[in-house]
């Protein structure tokens, strides 16, 4: 054991010093040879503490005496959705398909990341129905499918994407679909549901 | 002066120690094979209890209460008998303290993995078993407090200071948060629900980090530090300002969880301003564990007991600094959600704890059996393993949180979401969990090489059952009169009660007006309680561990509106016993998942398809496959039972629905199931995946109710 028990002399007034840092030890605190300095609070450490009381302050008034916007969610929110500023292209678009290469490979991209999902990446169905043959449920004309694409087929669990894809984007998967998918042949078909269209 | 002679028994510290290196391996591979499943879903080959949401909460909980706990308790035993000069009050006590917290691990190791949870983070376990820990919590306690009172010093030293505040508040924590009713011999519903019962829970989780991970930790570094250094510690004077400014403003600062969330500004701002003082208290441990080695800096180049201990405090020093900075709104918007959090707490837990822990048992082992380290050798290529395996495991998960919140809110030029397919966030991703894992594994090969070392230290020396030692009786010590805390440092329990105290304020400044304010938790009349069938899905979403990897929280921002729809309002929760708001996702939010029309809509074919093989609906999820849920049956003898627990709690289902409940249940479910059988599903009623798909498709319905009616 390497306790030394030994009673310090509480008369002393002077204190010991610590002979590596030359600063001072408190007497009487050691516990199991442990020793404790004398120093002071590290007036950096002081000052952040003081600061960081003061920055909690700063921040509890905002919120309660002046109600700042950055502080009320709802009005971060609504001041959010106000500042929106987009560039939705107002030029009509022509309903027909388009058969450049570059819009196909749009299209193939917005299949594979949104329809795929549903409708299987090579178009065969699964809980969407087969998009590679003539039978069709909602039509098959460029306007038709447009409408199904904008305003979703809900009871069939086909929600509208009218907030996620761009009507350009929305043209080009149809002309995908019908340039590309229509009688190619998928790995596992579904069966044909709808009216063929010839 | 008379001198009295007492031992101090190594066993039990021995006990502890061998625990700890056991869980600690055990806790550390779990979490290699959920980062694993993370990147190869197929992984756990259908097998229940190997999925992800199963073996999470195991690795968490292994960790925390397993690792982390065995290692204070480690320190703690052997410490605190030699700062006190006397042997701990009973070695009974500590039998039963320690074999008491193996068996409930023993227990968490067995029904988590079978799904038994309740489905809050890291108070997972169920209602026996929270009993279990809260008695053999008390029962340290009266070791710790009786020890501390049997004393042979007049003061007691500032590292029995954070002994004791933990076990004070972590008793508190505990009780307050498992407070639940029972459904069966491991089911119960928490008394709390919605966001109040995520407040409760976040002052818990947020104070299981400081009360459970810091503030005992704090006090191995307060023993072992100087002890291995050889050095006073720096500053008396801090240790007081600094203990007392960390327990009592940590407690407050839980609903930094809860940034953005349906909870109150002014809940979220105290949260903010808390964390935000926090930062000097905590720094303050740091300052005194460093600057102790003023004086001894060459020792710490030779040394890697003290290597690890630096390593290990700059590591806090980090970690209490990004908290503090993770809790202001503008960089939570940022980093909530994703695995910037994650890397944060493999600092807090790499570092910090893991490395604290490697340093006090390089330096205990060859103590108490009397020779030196095998390996000086090993033991610095272990230091090396462990800081490059933080590393490796931290800077990319930093990289992939900031990555994937960044694609998360970007949107065109025409205003849509650039990315509104979340698989394409995960796929981004992916490389950096790749790399974590390699982190990861680095840092176990540490602890091997760490286990070999100290098996080889303790087959070449000889344990030392028992140490004698001497000390005059306390009241036979001179009396000088104390001044300032002095004062409570000789009164080991009025230290205890004010301990007590300073760790109440914040809870009860932040509960009370949570519970007894209704403005706090606007109710919406629309908002119904789950219907029978719902309700049991709801607890196979629990069982299964989904809210592991997706939250039901829409933040008030327009990428989360745009991608999931209207966000998460405080009265649409009210009953859900527990909340399930969740804190990652790795996997979209659910909030609105069963809004028809809304952005994240599927119909039941889809999820149906999509628990099979998600990998069959999304070529790249990562999502394992849940095919058990199509084969088990629903355990419809619960429904009663459930209904009358969830009426006991005050949700307002009918005078004597209990009964009739199946009806309703059977009827839903074969609703369901004909709609599924009509798409060509085969498929029963009876089945779990039909309780599942109910609550899926009812979650965030209730709000746009009335539009529908229209």
């Amino acid at each position: 054991m390497t306790t030394e028990d030994n009673t310090p002399n509480n008369k002393k007034e002077e204190y010991e010093i610590d002979t590596l840092t030359n600063k001072r030890l408190l007497s009487n605190h050691e516990y199991d040879g442990i020793r404790e300095l004398d120093n002071d609070l590290p007036p950096w450490w002081k000052w952040l503490f003081i600061l960081c009381i003061v920055f909690a302050i700063f921040y509890m008034v905002r919120l309660w005496v002046f109600r700042s916007d950055d502080l009320i969610q709802k009005k971060e929110f609504d001041n959010e959705m106000a500042n929106v500023k987009t560039v939705k292209p107002t030029e009509t678009f022509e309903m027909v398909l388009l058969t450049d290469n570059v819009s196909l490979e749009a299209g193939k991209e917005t299949w594979l990341k949104i329809c795929a999902v549903c409708h299987l990446a090579d178009g065969g169905g699964l809980v969407g129905p087969n998009m590679t043959d003539n039978y069709w449920i909602h039509g098959n004309t460029v306007e038709n499918m447009f409408a199904t694409i904008t305003n979703g087929v809900i009871e069939k669990g086909m929600i509208p994407y009218k907030d996620q894809l761009s009507p350009k984007q929305r043209i080009e998967v149809i002309s995908y679909i019908q340039e590309v998918l229509v009688g190619s042949t998928p790995a596992v078909p579904k069966e044909p549901q709808g009216e063929l269209v010839e | 002066m008379e001198l009295q002679k007492f031992t101090y028994d190594n066993k039990i510290t021995r006990l502890f120690m061998n625990a700890t290196i056991l869980w600690g391996i055990v806790g550390m591979l779990v979490g290699l094979i959920i980062a694993l499943e993370l990147i190869f879903p197929l992984m756990s080959q259908n097998i229940p209890w190997l999925s992800f949401g199963r073996l999470r909460p195991l690795h968490t909980n292994a960790v925390i209460f397993a690792f982390v706990g065995n290692g204070m308790f480690t320190g703690i035993y052997y410490s605190t008998p030699r700062l006190l000069k006397t042997p701990m009050f009973s070695e009974l006590l500590g039998k039963i303290h320690f074999w008491g917290w193996q068996l409930i691990i023993v227990s968490a190791a067995i029904t988590l993995p079978l799904g038994y949870t309740v489905g809050k983070e890291y108070a997972e376990l169920e209602w026996p078993i929270d009993i279990a820990i809260a008695l053999i919590w008390v029962v340290f306690g009266i070791n710790l407090i009786m020890t501390t009172v049997k004393r042979r010093t007049k003061h007691i030293y500032v590292a029995i200071w954070f002994y004791i505040a933990t076990f004070v508040t972590v008793a508190v924590l505990h009780i307050v948060n498992s407070i639940a009713i029972p459904v069966s011999f491991l089911k119960s519903y928490p008394v709390y629900a919605g966001i109040q019962d995520a407040l409760v829970q976040w002052w818990y989780g947020h104070n299981a980090v400081a009360f459970f991970l810091t503030t005992p930790y704090l006090g191995l570094m307060y023993y072992f530090v100087p002890k291995a250094a050889n050095r006073p510690i720096y500053s008396y004077k801090l240790s007081i300002i600094h203990f007392w400014a960390l327990i009592f403003l940590y407690i407050w600062a839980g609903p930094h969880h809860l940034l953005y969330s349906a909870l109150p500004d002014w809940a979220q701002a105290l949260g903010v301003v808390f964390s935000i003082m926090l930062i000097a208290p905590s720094w303050g441990g740091m300052i005194n564990g460093l600057l102790t080695l003023r004086g001894a800096w060459d020792k710490v180049r030779e040394s890697p007991v003290l290597k690890m201990f630096v390593v290990g405090i700059t590591a806090y020093g980090m970690a209490t600094f990004e908290g503090p900075m993770l809790s202001l709104k503008s960089v939570n918007a940022l980093s909530h959600f994703t695995d910037w959090t994650i890397a944060h707490v493999h600092i807090g837990a790499l570092g910090w704890n893991g490395m604290i822990t490697f340093g006090m048992l390089y330096w205990l082992l060859p103590k108490i059996y009397n020779t030196k380290l095998h390996s000086v050798k090993l033991a610095n290529a272990h230091f090396w393993l462990a800081t490059t395996g933080m590393l490796f495991f931290a800077i990319p998960l930093y990289f992939a949180g900031f990555t994937q919140s960044l694609m998360w809110k970007q949107f065109n030029e025409e205003g849509y979401l650039a990315y509104p397919n979340f698989i394409e966030t995960v796929v981004q991703i992916l490389p950096m969990y790749f790399i974590r894992v390699f982190g990861g594994t680095l840092y176990i090969t540490g602890v091997v090489l760490m286990i070999i070392n100290l098996i080889k230290t303790a087959n070449a020396g000889k344990f030392i059952q028992s140490e004698d030692d001497e000390a005059p009786a306390l009241h036979s010590q001179s009396h000088g009169v104390d001044k300032g805390h002095r004062i409570i440092e000789g009164k080991p329990v009025i230290f205890t009660i004010l301990t007590l105290v300073a760790i109440l304020i914040g809870g009860i400044v932040e509960f009370v007006p949570m519970f007894m304010v209704k403005s706090n938790v606007p109710t919406i009349s629309s908002v119904q309680p789950y219907t029978p069938l719902e309700l049991h899905g709801r607890d196979i979403y629990l069982r299964e561990g989904c809210y592991l990897c997706h939250s039901q929280m829409i933040r008030p921002f327009r990428s989360e509106v745009e991608r999931y729809g209207d966000y998460s309002k405080a009265g649409e929760s009210i009953y859900d016993h527990p909340f399930q708001f969740g804190s990652k996702r790795t996997g979209p939010d659910l909030a609105r998942e069963g809004v028809k029309g809304g952005p994240i809509y599927k119909p039941d074919s889809w999820h149906y398809n999509h628990f099979l093989s998600p990998q069959k609906m999304v070529a790249q999820s990562i999502m394992p496959p849940y095919p058990w849920l199509i084969s088990r049956d629903l355990n419809i003898s619960t429904t009663s039972k459930k209904i009358r627990v969830m009426q006991t709690l005050g949700v307002p289902y009918p005078e004597g629905y209990a009964e009739r409940a199946n009806d309703d249940l059977l009827k839903q479910a074969n609703q369901i199931a004909k709609g599924l059988r009509d798409g060509g599903i085969q498929v029963e009623d009876t089945k779990e995946v039909i309780a599942l798909i109910a609550y899926i498709q009812r979650l965030g319905t209730d709000i746009h109710k009335p539009a529908n009616n229209q």
